[in-house]
């Protein structure tokens, strides 16, 4: 069979039938029935049931570690020591792993978990940048616990600048660390056949495609022999890519034990070990001439990663100004921070905007006009329009400076963000779509749906160019013995896959052309496949699309493609997003009550129109939860995890959040589709903030807008 | 009863809470002589809400027997309907009768904090929602379970299904059939929510992915197919 490579483009909006609609997501039945089956849910024939046991300081000398009665336990078959007595501890994190534990059931493994007995000598725990930066302290890492930035050559000149200008302001802004909070926790069920030199690895995991080779590597095995399967995850937010400790830790009681083996982690463990947002603290200084225009930007970020470096994205984030903004990794003895949703950004942008907003405070000028004044190309500026049209600017009764609580203590205000991405993808994907003599379509590739909907496009896409409903193709995904996918992080999976299925579907249908030119008198490229009907265009030929497979014999169709061949599908660019918020604030109490958020997001071609809300809406919620709940405590003397769970580590809930409203913006002419969903998380917390100065005066400075913040930043107001 | 036989059966409690509260140098040890004096009262576990007399009271009498109340016993559970038996222990949670010890484990039903702060392990016990993983399977004899598997199929979805998938009220979907559960108990308890009480009754359970105003929607959207207003149909691009 020949397949042409010729180049293919997405339709038209007013040529489409089934995408930049709303399609509800093809798994949603099995989701809403209880049926999806998840990593959690893998139940396996004489499946062992594993348990990790955790140290609960960070920094501390094993002195005993016995095993003993733990293998006693009724029903525990396995119990290995990670750690050797006489062992350290580095930090509060995968390195707090002591021993584990399988049994036949997971009560017994509670059990056998709970009867591992050891003790340790704790050390001074440095858990937080105070601690960290005292040079009394021990250093966390080889390199010391600092890691300087490479500083500015323009430092002197830029500080100038700031003295020099018009107006100025300096200020620090402190954000704690966020956990991730996927309901479904890390870990895998591991099925290994030794004998066959085999095995199965079902794990909750962004990388299906990455991870057989990773899983082969600990299971002993070539990567041919291992299969690694994720049909559905419960969130993953860009922590979940590799097996992981728990990963590693399965493979090695798989081979210990020649059975299968089910390990995930529980929610305490999943708050210590499984990744983070990493905290920063930010000390900077901000410059605008006299008309409002950004001139200089300076000051010292701390990236607080635990033991990692953490991530920010420079200041002025996405604003224009000479910068001399110097940003340092502060470490501590807690587990590394990882990618989530939109690493570094959300702080930058509270950093900036809070910035942003006191700066044009001082100049007199509104929160508003200042960034249409700085903002730095003409989308943002429709953004912003939208929002502030959206969310009752015009009509607020205080637009230049903050208002003032009435009577009964409340007060109302409006805040804004911007927010960036990059729009595109990121190579190594391919897909394959093949339809059948029958009639049936199957669409395949191996990528994983974390929930973003990407199931529901890989049969979407061939269905829009087959002229097909969606329930006509069936998606193939979330196994490595499918084309490979790419990994899902950094918004990337749509730009990279949804242009190699549109590329493998439009090969496709040439070369079912090719075949039906057979039977008539038309060419490759002059059909019209839609309603489920092919139609010859010079009408030699119009039949059922059903009927029309009859016609291929035993030989199915097959279309390939992969992101090369597909790059002129490809999206590039950046994204945009305005965000703004109105809260009202309870100036007797410090409460803070969010009445309504709205975003604008662009995204080129909006596959799926109900799903890229669902993503907008559910960035706002994560950025309010941010803004109002989320924050990891640590005991400074003891270095205890205080936030270990849902009932200490708060976040939003149906009562928390108001009005929120997303728009997709139709504006954009990019035709070309892209993932986005990092963009809208990253602003909400920001406009929330400048929207409790502009109701109130009282500027918080450091997150989460609890009562507490609110009524010490009401006491310092002018 | 041997120090070693605590071991084999420690109590419940929070292991956390426990273990954080010990004070230096950190033995488990010390921690688990502890643990050992209130093992009696693991036995009776099943009665730990009445509280620590009760406990004692089951205990004397158990001796008084010559029996234990540890380890598993046969409950026979109704369940979607259907009775179902299993092999349980006193301090078996529903939750993990349905996910670990059904003989067709039912996993619809979901494990995320296992301590009652996040609600995606909600089931009906006689039309009530309550929380899985705080509720043990033996007191659940005798009455009538519905999960989420129990409310419809795939090919057969409840109204409310039908109004998850048509309103994308799921991303990751791990919170999704805990939320089915709780619309379903809050649209058989309030025959007309306004918007408000259907954010209070979905107030136990928590979303990461962000849902909530997609499960708001069809709620309201079930609602007013029930009720006949369907003039209220809100237009899908704003929420």
């Amino acid at each position: 069979m020949s397949v042409r490579r010729e180049e293919s483009a997405w339709e038209p909006r007013d040529k489409m039938t089934v995408l930049d609609r709303d399609i509800p997501r093809v798994d949603g039945p099995e989701k809403v029935t209880g049926r999806a089956r998840y990593t959690h849910d893998v139940r396996l024939p004489n499946m062992l049931y594993a348990r990790l046991v955790l140290a609960q300081i960070p920094r501390a000398t094993v002195d005993e570690l016995d095993l003993t009665a733990a293998r006693e336990v009724p029903g525990v078959v396995h119990v290995e020591a990670d750690k050797e007595v006489g062992a350290d501890l580095a930090y509060l994190g995968d390195d707090s792993v002591l021993a584990f534990v399988a049994a036949e059931t997971p009560e017994a493994a509670h059990d056998g978990a709970r009867a591992v007995r050891f003790a340790l000598s704790p050390k001074a725990p440095v858990v937080t940048r105070e601690q960290s930066l005292d040079p009394e302290s021990p250093s966390i890492t080889r390199r010391g616990n600092v890691r300087a930035g490479r500083g500015a050559r323009n430092a002197e000149e830029v500080e100038a600048k700031v003295g020099s200008s018009a107006h100025s302001i300096t200020a620090t802004y402190t954000l704690p660390i966020q956990h991730h909070v996927s309901l479904e926790t890390h870990g895998c069920v591991v099925d290994l056949d030794a004998e066959a030199g085999e095995a199965t690895v079902y794990a909750s995991t962004q990388m299906v495609s990455g991870n057989a080779s990773s899983f082969a590597g600990l299971l002993g095995l070539d990567a041919s022999k291992v299969r690694v399967v994720c049909q559905h995850m419960g969130g993953g937010f860009g922590s979940k890519f590799g097996p992981g400790l728990e990963g590693a830790i399965a493979c090695r009681i798989a081979r210990a034990t020649g059975r299968p083996v089910h390990l995930m982690l529980d929610r305490p463990q999943e708050f210590q070990m499984a990744g983070n947002r990493s905290g920063t603290h930010a000390e900077v200084s901000l410059a605008c001439d006299a008309d409002g225009v950004l001139t200089a930007a300076s000051g010292q970020i701390d990236r607080l990663g635990g033991v990692g470096g953490g991530s920010f994205p420079g200041f002025p984030y996405i604003y224009d100004c000479e910068s001399a903004a110097n940003a340092r990794s502060v470490y501590t003895a807690l587990d590394s921070s990882r990618a989530m949703r939109a690493p570094g950004h959300p702080q930058g942008s509270f950093v900036m905007e809070s910035a942003l907003d006191e700066l044009a405070f001082a100049a007199g000028i509104g929160p508003l006009d200042i960034r249409m004044k700085n903002a730095p190309d003409e989308v943002w500026k429709r953004h912003l329009s939208v929002v502030a049209d959206a969310i009752g600017w015009s009509s607020h009764p205080h637009t230049d400076g903050p208002g003032r609580e009435g009577p009964d203590g409340w007060a109302e205000g409006i805040g804004f963000g911007l927010a960036t991405w990059r729009a595109g993808g990121a190579p190594g994907g391919q897909c394959e779509v093949k339809i059948e003599r029958d009639g049936s379509v199957v669409s395949s590739c191996g990528v994983q749906d974390l929930g973003t909907g990407s199931r529901t496009y890989v049969a979407a896409i061939p269905a829009e160019e087959l002229g097909l409903e969606v329930s006509g193709v069936t998606a193939r995904i979330g196994d490595s013995v499918l084309p490979p996918g790419v990994g899902s992080g950094g918004s990337v999976t749509t730009g990279s896959i949804a242009p190699v299925i549109k590329h493998a579907a439009h090969r496709a249908r040439e070369a079912f052309e090719e075949r039906l030119s057979e039977v008539s008198t038309a060419k490759v490229g002059e059909f019209t496949w839609e309603g489920g009907r092919v139609r010859a265009n010079d009408g030699s030929l119009d039949i059922e699309f059903t009927e029309a497979c009859k016609l291929l014999g035993n030989s199915a169709i097959v279309g390939s493609s992969n992101f090369r061949d597909a790059q002129h599908l490809v999206a590039e660019g950046r994204l945009h997003g305005a965000q703004a918020a109105r809260v009202r604030v309870d100036t007797l109490t410090g409460r803070v009550v969010v009445v309504d958020m709205v975003a604008i997001q662009d995204m080129g071609l909006p596959l799926n129109r109900l799903a890229a809300r669902s993503q907008v809406n559910g960035g706002l919620i994560q950025a309010l939860s941010y803004g109002l709940l989320e924050e990891r405590v640590l005991d400074p003397v003891h270095g205890w995890l205080l936030t270990g769970n849902l009932e200490n580590y708060k976040i939003a809930g149906s009562r928390e959040i108001g009005g929120i409203r997303s728009i997709i913006d139709d504006e954009d002419d990019r035709w070309k589709a892209t993932g986005m969903a990092e963009a809208p998380v990253i602003p909400g917390q920001s406009a929330i903030a400048n929207a409790i100065f502009n109701a109130c005066g009282a500027r918080v400075r450091s997150l989460p807008f609890t009562p507490d913040r609110v009524l010490d930043a009401l006491s310092k107001r002018g | 009863m041997t120090d070693s036989d605590s071991d084999r059966a420690p109590d419940h409690a929070p292991h956390d809470g426990t273990d954080r509260a010990t004070p230096r140098p950190l033995s488990r040890r010390s921690f688990l002589k502890g643990a050992s004096a209130v093992t009696a009262g693991t036995a009776a576990v099943g009665e730990a809400m009445a509280g620590q007399a009760a406990a004692e009271a089951a205990a004397a009498e158990a001796a008084s027997r010559g029996t234990r109340l540890a380890g598993r016993v046969a409950v026979e559970l109704e369940i979607n309907g259907a009775k179902r038996t299993a092999q349980v222990e006193p301090r078996t949670t529903l939750l993990s009768t349905l996910r670990h010890h059904l003989d067709r484990p039912l996993t619809g039903t979901k494990e995320v904090c296992d301590r009652g702060n996040c609600g995606a392990c909600t089931v009906l016990i006689d039309g009530e929602p309550v929380y899985a993983c705080l509720t043990l399977a033996s007191r659940c004899t005798g009455k009538s379970i519905t999960t989420v598997e129990g409310l419809g199929s795939p090919q057969d979805l409840s109204d409310v299904q039908a109004a998850f998938v048509e309103k994308d009220a799921q991303m990751c979907g791990f919170c999704t059939p805990g939320f089915v559960v709780a619309t379903t108990a809050c649209l058989a308890k309030h025959a007309n929510p306004d918007r408000d009480t259907i954010r209070t009754e979905l107030s136990g359970n928590i979303c990461r992915c962000g849902t909530y105003g997609h499960v708001f929607d069809a709620a309201e959207a079930v609602r007013d197919r029930r009720t006949g207003a369907g003039a209220s149909e809100k237009g899908g691009e704003q929420r």
